[in-house]
């Protein structure tokens, strides 16, 4: 027979790798920004689109979706294309898929510093931005199913297993976690409220970590590595028992990030027996990569990319192992809502995905262009300083992190707080926050270094845009009586839906009985709808960002009950469109803040936080004052929630601007009292409304 | 501490036991299903992304 010849498509796998060094090199700068706003709080640039709670989203969306998510496509559009000995299946399709890629990042750059956000962690996007996405997945799924199609390999390699479950779960997970009722081009609010919504909110982002971090990359793991060390995968039965138990149970552990919150306790069970089980799967997959080398650890020595597949395989076994650890409730106590949790991801962005990527970027940048790399003493440099910046980033934050969950915890011998004032636990800690930005700088320097040396590279060679190979066409043969799992590797579309299976068991048990069975949300009579002041204002601290820095839920621990107040109940969310629990104490909770304070402190402390607390970090927010709240919007959003239930009477929202009204002249004129003068129809106004109601109604009798 | 967390399910002693058993049928049809691979078929999957090397040079 007589093969056939075609071409590889580089020219697409090499603009994803430029998008990926651009971005990489964004990402990481904002990262930096906001790492230094934490214990400097004018590196805001004093304004408010270049503020913490605005620019944070940004930071976690760039380095995500942009700097992984290139170097995802980079790695998937190489890797397929010779795994199935098969040109990718559209030129166009590539095209678009890669350019509509790049305008969703530029369109989350633009809207996020605007502060255009759902507040949904890694899905801040408004819905817009989210049909998009939508629109470019299924663009990037077509033309990979497409490829898989007209292959001219008979069988699946375990790397593209990973990737049809990346493409296939991501999707669900996505379209589930935009059930958004649009009030405007850019603003929306969750189908779900209170305790349901941050149920969906967490399978999501647990599983972004599983399937956008993490399978996807196992799958370019899997390619790679071989590739690089020029030697079989260690074991490819442990690798069909890793890729099966991992998309199993990983769908399972979202609710590991809701411990001690008011999720109903089954459900938090689930979420840690499940977590404590994904150490087995995530150990089998770095132990299958690291023992590929085995024999071969000669090479590490010599070969700059095999150091930063070691490096990024042994960070990705300590998180996965440190995963289940911070999943015992125990061990959850004290690291959740610190930078604990801050340090144990950044191990896996910066070892795992950011190491690997650097990894595959030197491979692969010399193949296409047909030569060597242009500095190979550059690139031993690159991968010290990153290492080196990695601890540098990563040690201080634990220390800050145990150090203030400790301190949150302490009692004096009398039976009190040792540390009451909250501000106190966040000065101690400054001096790790200081080292970990120089960390960050480490590694942000050998990226440019990085960036310097490929550029170089590139201009010596000259790319391949195609490249020429040659392949025997598939042809049909009967096998009968064949193994199952043999046949289910011929058939992609069986693989999908397996996949499709495997993850949906999990989401469902989990999900559906809060979301639908109202008795696993008890109500609670005298919580009430927010007055259209305060739903404003809440937006507002939707648009600021503050969920960022501040919870608003309260555990069910003395320490917590003595700082706080009462703990948090299911029932008082429920009118919680979105939920807006946070996950980080920069900043005390504020679920209990309403008449703690009196209208003028707040004032003062929103203008410049120092004269209320001295040493604060948080941002001054003196845009509040000058700009108008805008009221427009007020009837469109009443009439929303409406529309999710939220019991305002028949024709509320054509006269809710009038409640507003007075509601804002209230708070004016009680400002006035404490000398300070401003109108009433200020943003500052709407915020105040807002955080004096927080956590209020539980205090008052019902009503009838 | 076993008592305490069935205790606390209240009920919903089913998901312990649906996800338990889901969770031992899926990891014995996976393990069984490793077993049985044969070897010749297991070199020629782990051998894949190598091969195209191979064939360029030819």
């Amino acid at each position: 027979m007589q093969p056939d010849k075609f071409y590889y498509d580089n020219k697409t796998v090499r603009n994803f790798a430029i998008a990926t060094i651009v971005w990489g090199i964004i990402g990481m700068t904002v990262g930096l920004l906001i790492a230094t706003q934490l214990y400097s709080p004018s590196m805001n640039l004093g304004n408010q689109y270049t503020t913490y709670g605005r620019i944070r989203p940004l930071h976690t969306n760039a380095v995500i979706f942009a700097f992984v998510g290139n170097a995802i496509f980079m790695g998937v559009y190489y890797s397929l294309q010779r795994l199935l000995k098969a040109r990718m299946f559209s030129d166009v399709l590539s095209k678009i898929h890669f350019w509509g890629w790049q305008l969703i990042i530029i369109s989350a750059v633009i809207t996020l510093p605007l502060g255009f956000s759902t507040s949904h962690e890694y899905a801040e996007l408004e819905w817009p931005i989210d049909i998009a996405i939508t629109i470019i997945w299924v663009v990037f799924g077509i033309n990979m199913f497409g490829t898989i199609l007209k292959r001219r390999e008979k069988h699946l390699y375990v790397a593209i297993w990973f990737y049809i479950a990346t493409f296939v779960t991501v999707a669900v997970l996505h379209i589930v976690n935009s059930f958004e009722l649009p009030v405007s081009i850019f603003k929306s609010y969750y189908l779900f409220a209170g305790v349901q919504d941050a149920l969906v909110q967490w399978w999501y982002g647990h599983n972004a970590v599983a399937f956008f971090l993490t399978t996807p990359y196992l799958g370019m793991m899997y390619y790679f590595l071989p590739k690089m060390a020029n030697r079989p995968i260690y074991s490819y039965r442990l690798s069909i028992l890793h890729f099966w138990a991992l998309i199993f149970i990983y769908i399972w552990a979202g609710p590991h990030h809701l411990l001690y919150s008011s999720l109903p306790g089954w459900a938090q069970s689930l979420g840690v027996a499940f977590s404590i089980m994904l150490i087995a799967p995530s150990w089998g997959g770095m132990i299958n990569g690291l023992l590929t080398l085995r024999g071969a650890w000669d090479k590490v020595r010599d070969d700059v990319t095999l150091k930063f597949m070691v490096v990024a395989l042994t960070a990705y076994g300590m998180a996965t192992f440190e995963g289940p650890m911070l999943s015992l409730k125990s061990v959850n106590a004290i690291a959740h809502f610190t930078d604990w949790i801050v340090a144990h991801v950044h191990v896996g962005a910066l070892g795992w995905n950011g190491f690997l990527t650097f990894g595959v970027l030197y491979w692969l940048i010399p193949r296409i262009y047909k030569t060597t790399l242009y500095s190979k003493k550059l690139a031993s440099f690159h991968f010290w300083i990153g290492t080196l910046g990695i601890l540098f980033y990563a040690i201080p934050l634990y220390w800050a992190g145990f150090t203030q969950g400790l301190m949150w915890k302490e009692f004096t011998p009398e039976g009190l707080l040792k540390y009451a004032n909250f501000l106190e636990t966040v000065t101690r800690i400054i001096p790790m926050y200081i080292m970990r930005s120089i960390g960050g700088g480490f590694y942000l320097i050998g990226v440019i270094v990085m960036a310097y040396n490929l550029v170089r590279t590139m201009t010596t060679g000259k790319l391949v845009s195609n490249e020429a190979a040659e392949a025997l066409p598939l042809v049909k043969e009967n096998e009968p009586r064949e193994f199952w799992h043999r046949k289910i590797e011929r058939k992609p579309m069986v693989l999908l839906v397996l996949s499709l299976v495997v993850i949906l068991i999990g989401g469902m048990v989990e999900m559906l009985p809060t979301l639908f069975i109202s008795s696993n949300v008890p109500t609670i009579a005298s919580v009430k709808p927010y007055t259209p002041l305060e739903l404003q204002g809440r937006d507002l601290y939707i648009k600021e960002g503050c969920v960022g820095c501040h919870t608003q839920t309260i555990r069910p621990f003395r320490s917590e009950t003595e700082r706080y107040g009462e703990y948090s109940k299911a029932g008082e969310f429920v009118y919680d469109h979105p939920f807006l629990w946070g996950s980080k104490r920069t900043g005390p909770d504020l679920q209990r803040e309403g008449g703690k304070y009196s209208n003028a402190w707040h004032y003062n402390h929103l203008m410049d936080p120092r004269t209320m607390s001295p040493g604060s970090i948080m941002p001054n927010y003196d845009w509040l004052i000058d700009q108008k709240l805008d009221t427009t919007t007020t009837a469109v959003k009443i009439r929303a929630m409406q529309t999710f239930g939220v019991p305002y009477p028949n024709g509320y929202a054509a006269i809710a601007n009038k409640d507003l009204d007075l509601q804002a002249k209230a708070i004016s004129a009680n400002l006035a009292i404490d000398k300070i003068k401003v109108s009433s129809d200020r943003e500052i106004i709407a915020i105040i409304a807002y955080l004096q109601r927080l956590g209020t109604d539980i205090k008052n009798k019902p009503s009838k | 501490m076993f008592k305490q967390f069935v205790h606390s399910l209240q009920g919903d002693e089913i998901y312990m036991l649906l996800s338990l058993s889901i969770f031992f049928a899926f990891f014995i049809g996976a393990t069984i299903a490793m077993f049985r691979m044969k070897k010749s078929h297991l070199e020629y999957m782990s051998d894949i992304p190598l091969n195209e090397e191979i064939e360029a040079s030819n």
